[in-house]
């Protein structure tokens, strides 16, 4: 008998290896005051549907049940926890720190590091605001992978008000200003200027925007972004990437992180900080995360959160 | 620069202007690799994977190379995730419809109700078509993309032009234009981070006039 492609067994020495890194991981989350939470593989869809961006939305497995109600596999787990915190823990004082250690499912070209069926680990800091609350979850991103033998992992982050603040200086608002900034995201430099081009933007001030999809560094390139930064929100969001950094110089970490302007992640779903987490030998990101206010709220609960997963499979890939 | 970088490059037509590019970027490569697939640069550090053309996006974007040049013909035909630095400027062609002279669509005449398009390009037709809300079927073929035309197979073609010759040879003429296609200079999103200053460097090395 033969099993669907993206999918795979664990046989027991190798499923072991993997319950002790899930097992590294739980103690990790233990340390920093975490309580691990599941919710049900399969959920309505439309439940799942309101924290998924388009590609996850044609990632998703869906069916029905017999009496015709549609359901999904979820993709990942902080859409079903925004649901379970709005839906059942709103009495709960904040902020309130739930992690989690299970499998999501994703419709997609199986191939090495990217699997149907996978583990995630990740936590949430629900109600948690501020500079504290994202360095929180970007240290403990870090000790995980400490944690599990990964000291040499690397780490880059960036705040999506930053990009936002750079293209209000050269002029861009509204769907102008969302093309480019998917190019940004993607890294596409031809796109980029290409757009500038046939959109008659006055070169030298496109040019600003380019070097910014280029740019990334340390406190040297926060001198160099600063000036370019056109909004109050993006200057701030400038300023608390430094503390952020100088936090983390306090624990040793400061060659460890480097700031990425044109880190981006999943556009729809976070609303500011954001990091991931590689290391040179793979070709794709450990871990990733970052501050994501609009999610709670579609589900009716208006608090802030930020949150961060990394992928089990693919850190036995990197051991 | 101690990192070492290793770059996938296109056999085939795109060959000779890329080894021509990379040496003026100071990274020679043999003209002739002959039957190896990984060679090593010229200046000792740059490893070189010489690749059919549409497998260099699968290997950057897995990271078994850190970046690569390919044609942006290529890039359409794929999802893989590689992120286009830099516009290389060589290897300039057109994407384009073509058919016959004789059923007269250059010159506004209607494409049939159902369409038959043959293409080495599936995706870059399908998408084209779609955009235009006309019902067709592809033929994907894999060379020799003009005789589909001649014998019937195909209403009209989708396929490269750089100087237009085959096309004339075979009576064919230039419908509308998909996309024009030149070599670009790919990246692993990842080793962009992981290798920040080997490949910055390449980059500029490879875009100085």
């Amino acid at each position: 008998m033969k099993i669907p492609p993206g999918v795979r067994d664990w046989l027991p020495q190798e499923f072991a290896f993997k319950r002790d890194v899930e097992e590294r991981i739980r103690e990790v989350f233990r340390c920093w005051s975490y309580s691990e939470v599941l919710t049900p593989t399969f959920e309505v869809y439309e439940a799942l549907e309101r924290g998924l961006g388009e590609r996850l939305m044609q990632q998703t497995f869906r069916f029905s049940d017999p009496l015709g109600q549609s359901l999904a596999l979820r993709t990942e787990m902080t859409t079903p926890i925004a649901r379970v915190v709005s839906a059942r823990l709103r009495q709960a004082p904040l902020p309130l720190r739930l992690s989690y250690i299970a499998t999501a499912f994703r419709y997609e070209e199986p191939q090495l590091g990217r699997m149907r069926e996978f583990t995630q680990a990740g936590a949430e800091l629900i109600g948690g605001t501020g500079t504290s609350a994202d360095a929180e979850a970007l240290f403990m991103a870090i000790e995980t992978l400490d944690a599990v033998g990964l000291g040499d992992a690397r780490f880059d982050i960036n705040d999506a008000a930053i990009v936002d603040g750079v293209l209000a200086s050269v002029g861009l608002s509204g769907d102008a200003a969302e093309a480019c900034k998917q190019f940004v995201a993607e890294r596409n430099l031809v796109a980029l200027r290409d757009f500038g081009e046939r959109n008659a933007v006055d070169p030298q001030t496109f040019e600003i925007l380019v070097q910014l999809t280029m740019t990334r560094g340390r406190d040297d390139v926060v001198r160099l972004v600063r000036p370019i930064c056109a909004t109050e929100h993006s200057r701030a969001a400038l300023a608390r990437l430094e503390e952020i950094l100088k936090r983390a110089d306090a624990f040793g970490w400061r060659e460890r992180i480097n700031i990425d302007f044109a880190l981006l992640r999943d556009l729809r779903y976070y609303t500011g900080f954001v990091f991931e987490g590689y290391i040179g030998d793979l070709g794709f990101s450990l871990c990733g995360g970052g501050r994501y206010d609009q999610l709670l709220p579609r589900f009716g609960y208006d608090v802030p959160a930020v949150g961060w997963m990394v992928g089990v499979e693919r850190i036995l890939l990197a051991l | 620069m101690s990192e070492r970088l290793v770059i996938a490059l296109p056999k085939g037509a795109l060959y000779e202007e890329t080894r021509k590019c990379l040496a003026k970027a100071g990274i020679e490569v043999p003209a002739d690799v002959g039957r190896r697939l990984q060679v090593l640069a010229g200046d000792g550090r740059t490893e070189l994977l010489v690749l059919r053309s549409s497998d260099v996006p699968a290997y950057v974007e897995f990271g078994a190379a850190d970046c690569g040049i390919v044609g942006k013909d290529t890039l359409w035909e794929t999802d893989r995730s590689v992120s286009e630095l830099a516009d290389l400027g060589f290897g300039q062609c057109r994407l384009v419809v073509a058919a016959r002279r004789s059923d007269g669509y250059h010159d506004g005449a209607r494409y049939p109700t159902f369409l038959r398009v043959a293409t080495k390009f599936k995706r870059s037709a399908q998408a084209y078509f779609a955009e235009r809300d006309v019902a067709c079927e592809i033929i994907a073929l894999h060379g020799s993309v003009e005789l589909a035309p001649l014998v019937g197979l195909a209403d009209a073609i989708v396929d490269l032009v750089a100087t237009g010759r085959t096309l004339r040879e075979h009576d064919l003429v230039v419908v509308d234009e998909v996309g024009r296609s030149s070599a670009r200079f790919v990246v692993n999103p990842v080793r962009f981070r992981a290798k920040y200053r080997a490949i910055i460097d390449v980059l500029e090395r490879l875009q100085r006039d």
